[in-house]
């Protein structure tokens, strides 16, 4: 017991200390963290239309309906393809887990031959669907997969950003380095460069516009580009529902199959 | 033409002095302007439709030539030394800086679409090297069920991987290929490495066949300046008459690059055109001032030199003149590398008739007669050929008329006979030597793998989303395998591919599953499964983005254009039941659009013969006032036409750029020996009215001179018969064959179809 309370105190006085100094003394682990741990509510409904820009400036573009639930220690999703109509019906199901040396279990039903298959992920540096998001791009990174450092605070696009270096302590991983722009006190990323393996600029996420949804900051229309193959996904949510109570059941093969 | 004459004689100084200066300028102009065009593509023209499709497409999909690189083990490629290798060795290639990353493909880095126990998942074949005994065997098992890697990256017997690495046309240099050979290299022991590939043979061929030029030119013009003297047998005479081919030379380049056009490979031919040319006015020039000399030993440089203009001009330009023109007719040719050959070797021609009726006469006003051995005794024996065996071969012609005139039919229909075994060959590897390193090679890899070289399928629809349409991949699976039954064709890739394999491991890795699915939805969701799992940038390589564009690419073991046309020509008879689906064929490719090429620059070519042809014998008919002299002085030039495309056929060389082009010099030479025969037989003729008088001196006047011309420019170019490039070997021979069929032609049957067309002896009846 008495141990307990002395690191109570010890742990105490820290915080007291970090937050007698303000946040200019945060480290770059730091901002990056809570952008990661940004509350975003527990569970959310939504319609993704995915957009793909070829470097020829033609354009598929996908509907979906997706359903996702924090349940803690695993964060659940479900996505129903509603168009094009060929693969109508096509859903997917990723289950992501807290722990990062743990990774994605994920299952795709086809209509098309009634299976529900699973797709054994062994990389987060897999692209989503075809888009120019990687599963890490898409908020998955954990940042202690990387080490961070704020090279310098600037205002871009009228905000005022923190601007964190990350380079991976994996050197095999797919980025050499990225460049994260956070706005300072919504901890949303507005901007992000990604450097390839050899160094080479590779890519830029930017957030288009983000909406106060029930007090959550969600970000509802981003776009990565990929300069290097001059390849762009757009990402636009609308009818966004946030905490409206998504069954812990939807999460089933069952469902999967059932579609929308 | 007597007041050009005066001129030229009072004022030879300030006339050499300002074609010198011009000279210098252009000279000047050539060091800032004057760059080489290496770059192939930028040969083809561009606005022709299958180029336009084919460079569309190529962007479309990536088209790229692949260098291939083998790795061969005696045993096995299944073990960590040979395998390790094969990773470190993608990887270097991956980091060359002509080399994209995404442009390697090795087993390294293949995806392998596997799914087993209701799992589905694109995966490595390997990352870290596999080294225990059962992991060696399930990577070897991992290959063996994949058709997409087995026997395209691994060689059937397992003895043999390959790396691919594709890489853009403009980015190939020998310094590249050194560096490549070198790192390859140092991956051996005790594997073999081998090298080969589409740009090796490419980048190869221009710099052997520019390196061997540079050696072999020199030569070729030291023996010609050899022959030169011994023919003319004056220094003074040898100087003007190569002041002549070199100013001519100069002033084409120099034009050239004042008109900011640059130096193609074709462009290397003019002065083959212009030494082949610009050496006959002056031979015929001094040959005629020395017969005149001879006669005239007493004669004053202005009686000499009005003799020669008076008696001269009008062959030297009318041969000109003609020639010119018949280049000028090369200009329809579609391939601008071609029309500027034509354009620039007629003004070399029109130069060197300037320089011809300039500079002989200037050289002889300022430095007097060609210079003569005083003791006419021993002149006479020195003489090279006596006049007395001129007279004899022209006694021997007129006596053997009907043996002459039947082998002239015979060699005649043998020829056209074998001008319909010509075949067109467009491949590049045809061009080195069987035992090349760079042959063997190809062999090597051509007998392991599907092939060296590729052909792209191009099936386009107007209809976003064809490609999901079973009935129109089974089509197209039916042509691959159609295709592949062809031996010379190896494998073929497509969309299919894609799908067969996708639908096989979603049933379990069945074999029976190893076809194109029946429904439209299935394909659909099983590409959206693949986009989704797998590396989708593989995907575009086979398909567009609105899936209406589908791309077949199909391996070939070799460049030959016969080859080529036979692949196509199983594709072809799908056409209809394509088409039926409103989906079109197109082809691309880089062996495509040389077979293309080829065949444009041969039919502008054959056009331009033609078209030449006529303007030719229009011209001479106009300038001899007679339509008949006109046929009979294109004789020469269709005989050896004929004769140059005759042999080709019946000795099996291939019509290629180069030797397509060698027909042209029968039109520059065989004007040229025509119409100076002609002149001067007509000119003996209305002087004696004798016909074997005229005959005789016709033979040892002109005959004399076209023998000299067809001697120098035959033996020069004999050199390149030499020559360790076969291309070059093929130009030699031919360029000496078409100078001695001119020649022969001229003063065999043209004489005797001038003889027996009694033109110019109108009193005579002649037989």
């Amino acid at each position: 017991m008495k141990k307990i309370k002395i690191l109570t105190i010890i742990t105490g006085a820290i915080l007291t200390a970090q937050l007698s100094h303000g946040e200019s003394k945060l480290t770059g682990l730091d901002v990056i963290k809570k952008v990661y741990y940004r509350p975003v509510g527990k569970d959310m409904k939504s319609t993704l239309t995915m957009k793909l820009i070829g470097s020829s400036g033609s354009v598929r573009v996908r509907k979906i309906r997706q359903f996702s639930r924090d349940f803690g220690r695993v964060e659940k999703k479900i996505m129903f393809f509603i168009s094009p109509a060929d693969v109508k019906n096509t859903s997917f199901m990723n289950w992501s887990y807290d722990r990062p040396s743990k990774s994605d279990d994920q299952w795709i039903y086809l209509p098309a031959i009634k299976k529900v298959k699973r797709i054994s992920s062994d990389s987060k540096s897999d692209y989503f669907m075809g888009s120019d998001f990687t599963y890490d791009d898409l908020g998955d990174r954990h940042p202690n997969m990387d080490t961070h450092k704020i090279i310098r605070e600037e205002t871009f696009e009228g905000e005022n950003c923190y601007v964190v270096e990350s380079r991976p302590k994996d050197k095999d991983y797919m980025y050499s380095k990225t460049i994260s722009w956070v706005i300072k006190g919504k901890w949303i990323g507005l901007q992000k460069k990604f450097y390839d393996e050899d160094g080479n600029y590779l890519k830029v996420l930017k957030v288009k516009s983000y909406k106060k949804i029930k007090g959550y900051r969600i970000v509802v229309h981003s776009e990565m580009k990929n300069v290097q193959k001059n390849h762009t996904t757009e990402m636009i949510l609308q009818n966004v529902r946030i905490n409206s109570g998504v069954s812990s059941r939807k999460f089933t093969e069952r469902m999967m199959r059932r579609g929308l | 033409m007597d007041r050009i004459r005066r001129f030229l004689m009072k004022r030879s100084k300030e006339v050499l002095i300002v074609i010198l200066i011009i000279t210098v300028f252009l000279g000047y102009v050539m060091k800032k302007n004057s760059r080489m065009e290496t770059d192939l593509d930028e040969y083809m023209p561009k606005d022709h439709p299958a180029f336009v499709y084919s460079d569309y497409a190529e962007k479309l999909f990536h088209i790229k030539d692949g260098i291939m690189i083998a790795i061969e083990h005696n045993k096995s490629i299944y073990n960590p030394g040979t395998l390790k290798k094969l990773k470190i060795l993608t990887k270097k290639l991956q980091k060359m800086p002509e080399i994209k990353k995404e442009d390697v493909t090795s087993l390294y880095t293949a995806e392998n679409i596997v799914g087993h126990e209701g799992t589905i998942d694109v995966k490595d074949f390997y990352r870290s090297i596999p080294k225990s005994e059962e992991k060696l065997k399930s990577l070897r098992e991992a290959v063996r069920g994949n058709d997409m890697v087995y026997k395209r990256l691994v060689s059937e017997d397992e003895k043999v991987t390959i790396i691919i690495a594709r890489i853009d046309d403009n980015k190939f240099s020998q310094k590249f290929y050194e560096r490549l050979l070198k790192i390859s290299h140092s991956f051996e022991g005790p594997e073999k490495v081998y090298v080969a590939g589409v740009p090796i043979v490419e980048g190869t061929m221009a710099y052997l066949g520019a390196k061997d030029m540079k050696k072999m030119i020199p030569i070729v013009i030291l023996v010609i300046i050899l022959v030169l003297y011994l023919v003319l047998r004056s220094v003074k005479n040898l100087i003007f008459n190569l002041t002549i081919v070199i100013l001519s030379t100069l002033w084409a380049f120099g034009f050239m690059a004042l008109f900011k056009v640059p130096i193609y490979s074709v462009s290397t031919m003019i002065p083959v055109m212009l030494i082949a040319i610009g050496v006959a006015d002056g031979i015929h020039m001094y040959s005629h001032l020395e017969l005149f000399l001879r006669k005239n030993p007493e004669a004053t440089r202005e009686e000499a030199l009005k003799d020669l203009f008076h008696s001269m001009w009008k062959p030297v330009v009318i041969t000109s003149v003609t020639t010119a023109a018949g280049f000028i007719s090369l200009l329809t040719s579609q391939v601008y590398p071609i029309k500027f050959f034509g354009l620039f070797t007629s003004l070399g021609v029109l130069f060197a008739m300037v320089f011809s009726l300039t500079v002989i006469p200037a050289g002889i006003v300022l430095f007097g007669f060609p210079e003569k051995k005083k003791d006419g005794n021993t002149k006479k024996k020195k003489d090279l050929l006596p006049n007395t065996f001129f007279y004899r071969s022209a006694d021997l012609v007129m006596k053997h008329k009907k043996i002459i005139i039947l082998s002239v039919i015979i060699i005649t229909a043998l020829s056209i006979y074998g001008t319909g075994k010509v075949w067109i060959n467009s491949s590049f590897l045809d061009k080195f030597e069987e035992s090349s390193d760079i042959v063997q090679t190809d062999r090597f890899i051509n007998r392991h793998f599907g092939g060296t070289n590729t052909l792209n399928v191009i099936f386009e629809s107007k209809l976003k989303g064809k490609f999901k349409d079973p009935h129109i991949l089974k089509v197209i699976s039916k042509i691959q395998d159609q295709v592949e039954a062809h031996k010379m064709a190896g494998n073929s890739f497509a969309i299919t591919d894609y799908l067969k394999r996708m639908h096989r491991v979603m049933h379990e890795d069945r074999e029976s599953f190893n076809k194109i699915p029946d429904s439209r939805d299935m394909i659909a969701q099983y590409l959206l499964l693949y986009e989704m799992s797998g590396d989708p940038d593989n995907l575009w390589k086979v398909i567009n983005y609105e899936y209406n564009r589908a791309n077949l690419s199909i391996q070939i073991k070799s460049d030959n254009s016969k080859v080529l046309k036979e692949v196509i020509s199983i594709i072809e008879k799908n056409r209809p039941e394509v088409e039926k689906s409103d989906v079109k064929i197109h082809y691309a490719g880089s062996g495509y659009k040389a077979l293309v090429f080829t065949d444009l620059i041969l039919e502008g070519q054959i056009k331009s013969i033609i078209l030449s042809l006529f303007m030719i014998i229009i011209l001479l008919a106009l300038q001899f006032k007679n339509i008949k002299t006109g046929l009979i002085g294109s004789v020469p030039i269709m005989i050896t036409t004929v004769i140059s495309f005759g042999v080709m056929g019946l000795f099996n060389i291939p019509l290629s750029t180069t030797t397509a082009l060698v027909s042209s010099i029968a039109l520059g030479i065989g004007i040229d020996y025509a119409v100076h025969f002609i002149e001067r037989y007509r000119i003996y003729a209305l002087d004696t009215g004798d016909v074997n008088r005229t005959i005789r001196l016709t033979m040892e006047h002109s005959g004399r001179a076209i023998l000299f011309n067809a001697v120098v420019v035959i033996l020069g170019f004999m050199v390149l018969a030499f020559s360790v490039f076969p291309p070059n070997r093929a130009l030699g021979s031919l360029v000496s064959l078409n100078m001695f069929t001119s020649f022969a032609g001229t003063v065999t049957i043209m004489l005797i179809l001038l003889y027996a067309s009694g033109i110019y002896f109108k009193n005579e009846k002649i037989k």
